[in-house]
């Protein structure tokens, strides 16, 4: 599903964004990325969805070889990616339906499909009756759970998110990693960047660690810190 | 690319361009102030041409026939004038006639006394479609017998010539700059558009839209100020221009004096806004593309 093999990611100044890293997650697995700011864990999300590229190694997600992708092809790799942002990043002139439904367009779906596809994704994350409020109306919780529906409205195989509760509340970002939780039950592969020790901690799942780009524990069930 | 998406991506555009009214104004704006500028050398360069024109249409060629030509030669050279397809109209001037106009020119003086017609030569006076044409028309004409000598103005044919081509030339070049500069000034308005959209278009990559699926809107966004642009600079440049005309035609020019005229519209504003209307289109669809292409490589 998403291979890494000895990646190494040198921005154009030289800054090393992630060294040597190498690791396999598997269809259907719940993984969080975690470690200190600048550690690494925001380009390792980037060289999945080619918003960066490697400098060494390879990238494989879905069977695209990130570092050797023609451009037209980028948008078909992103398809099968439910994308998240800490900044939730939403239209701000279409309202929340038309977030969503934006999504199914891009794919050129059925409208049919489009009419019965967004309400699900709305009600499973809670927004059904804010389907005609526009982002600006909605709390922060509210956006990323509209982000979220976005994400999964087209049933991709992985969802990524970059530190998503990191512009909420305690109280909110549980319920947010919950329906995290929830998506993972139903057999999409999710992996979070994410500094929230108690969530992690808590959660039990895949934590893969970095510290100045390097992976320095990848444990099953693992904690925020893993002193093992 | 699906009929529903192109159905979706028209709706886009369009509902974009209101959604962002402030930034559809100022593109607006430039599309109307660069369309008028263009507007005015437009105007001025048609009416070099018709001015032009006119002045043409008023050269004629003068043939003289020799004063014992027969009646058949005559009718040979008037059938050879005829049948030409260059000749636009011409008029045979009979000796008689041609004493009249003599008289009347030298108003029964003295020096008319004891001339008679026969003294005078027949003539044929040919306007053509295109002066141009004068030298090989008359080269042509010159074979056939019983002429004695045909005049048309050369010298000043050439030289209004040599100006009609640079003038072609010229304003050719002025209109074309002026149309670069218009995509260009309207290109970089429609950049603000998008830089403020950037954020936007970023969005549009991370769903995994196309590059055209992201472009297009904008594009029809543009096409749309365009096309608005467009219908009122013609009207703005079409009310200006018929206030000018009138007053030029019927109060500066009135009847006697008719070196210069002012060509009217009416004839033409079909095709001058369909003009307005697709260089306002393709100016505001150029823009767009020029403007998103930055941004697209994320
Ligand atoms: N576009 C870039 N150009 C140059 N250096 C970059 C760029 N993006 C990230 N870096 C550097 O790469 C390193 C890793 O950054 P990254 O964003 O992956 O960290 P992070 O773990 O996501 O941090 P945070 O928790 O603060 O989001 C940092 O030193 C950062 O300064
Ligand atoms: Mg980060």
């Amino acid at each position: 599903m998403i291979e890494f093999i000895n990646v190494t990611k040198r921005y154009n100044n030289g800054v090393i964004g992630l060294n040597d890293a190498s690791f396999r997650i598997e269809k259907g697995e719940f993984v969080f990325v975690v470690g200190p700011s600048g550690s690494g864990k925001s380009t390792l999300l980037k060289l999945i969805l080619h918003e960066e590229v490697p400098t060494e190694g390879e990238v494989y997600v879905n069977g695209f070889n990130i570092g050797q992708m023609h451009r037209r092809e980028i948008p078909y790799l992103r398809r099968g990616l439910g994308v998240v942002f800490q900044d939730f990043r939403l239209l701000p002139n279409k309202t929340v339906y038309e977030n969503v439904s934006y999504a199914m367009q891009v794919v050129e779906a059925q409208p049919r499909d489009i009419r019965r596809q967004v309400p699900v994704a709305l009600a499973l994350v809670g927004l059904s009756k804010k389907a005609k409020a526009y982002p600006d109306q909605l709390s922060g919780g509210e956006q990323q759970r509209v982000a979220l529906a976005r994400a999964l409205v087209n049933s991709p195989a992985v969802l990524l998110a970059d530190e998503p509760t990191g512009n909420l509340d305690p109280h909110t970002s549980w319920e947010i990693m919950k329906l995290f939780d929830e998506i993972n039950q139903r057999g999409t592969t999710v992996v979070v960047a994410t500094h929230e020790k108690n969530i992690v901690d808590d959660m039990k799942k895949r934590v893969i660690s970095l510290e100045y780009g390097q992976i320095i524990h990848d444990v099953q069930k693992g904690n925020y810190i893993n002193e093992d | 690319m699906k009929i529903r998406t192109i159905k979706y991506l028209l709706k886009e555009g369009i509902s974009n361009t209101y959604k962002n009214l402030l930034m559809s104004l100022a593109s607006l704006a430039m599309v109307i102030s660069s369309l008028l500028i263009f507007g005015v050398f437009l105007m001025i360069t048609i009416n070099l041409f018709y001015n032009y024109n006119r002045l043409e249409s008023q050269f004629e060629i003068v043939v003289i026939l020799e004063t014992d030509a027969t009646s058949f030669e005559a009718s040979d050279i008037e059938q050879k004038i005829i049948s030409d397809e260059r000749v636009f109209s011409y008029k045979r001037v009979s000796k008689e006639e041609a004493f009249s106009e003599m008289k009347e020119m030298l108003e029964d003086s003295e020096l008319i006394t004891g001339l008679t017609p026969e003294f005078l030569y027949e003539s044929f006076r040919i306007h053509l479609k295109d002066a141009d044409q004068s030298e090989a028309f008359v080269e042509e004409l010159s074979v056939m017998p019983g002429i004695k000598e045909m005049e048309f103005p050369r010298e000043l044919l050439e030289k209004l010539g040599v100006f009609f081509r640079w003038m072609n030339v010229g304003s050719m070049f002025v209109l074309t700059l002026l149309l670069i500069i218009s995509v260009s000034i309207i290109s970089n308005t429609i950049k603000l558009t998008v830089y403020a959209r950037r954020r936007e278009i970023g969005i549009m990559k991370y769903i995994g839209a196309n590059d055209w699926f992201i472009r297009w809107p904008f594009i029809i966004e543009g096409m749309v100020i365009g096309l608005v642009g467009a219908v009122i600079s013609f009207i703005l440049t079409s009310y200006g221009y018929n206030a000018i005309e009138s007053y030029v035609n019927r109060e500066l020019i009135s009847g006697s004096l008719e070196v210069l005229r002012v060509k009217s519209l009416d004839n033409i504003s079909a095709r001058l806004l369909l003009l307005y209307v697709i260089i306002g289109t393709v100016m505001g669809a150029i823009g767009s593309i020029i403007s998103v292409r930055k941004h697209l490589n994320v």
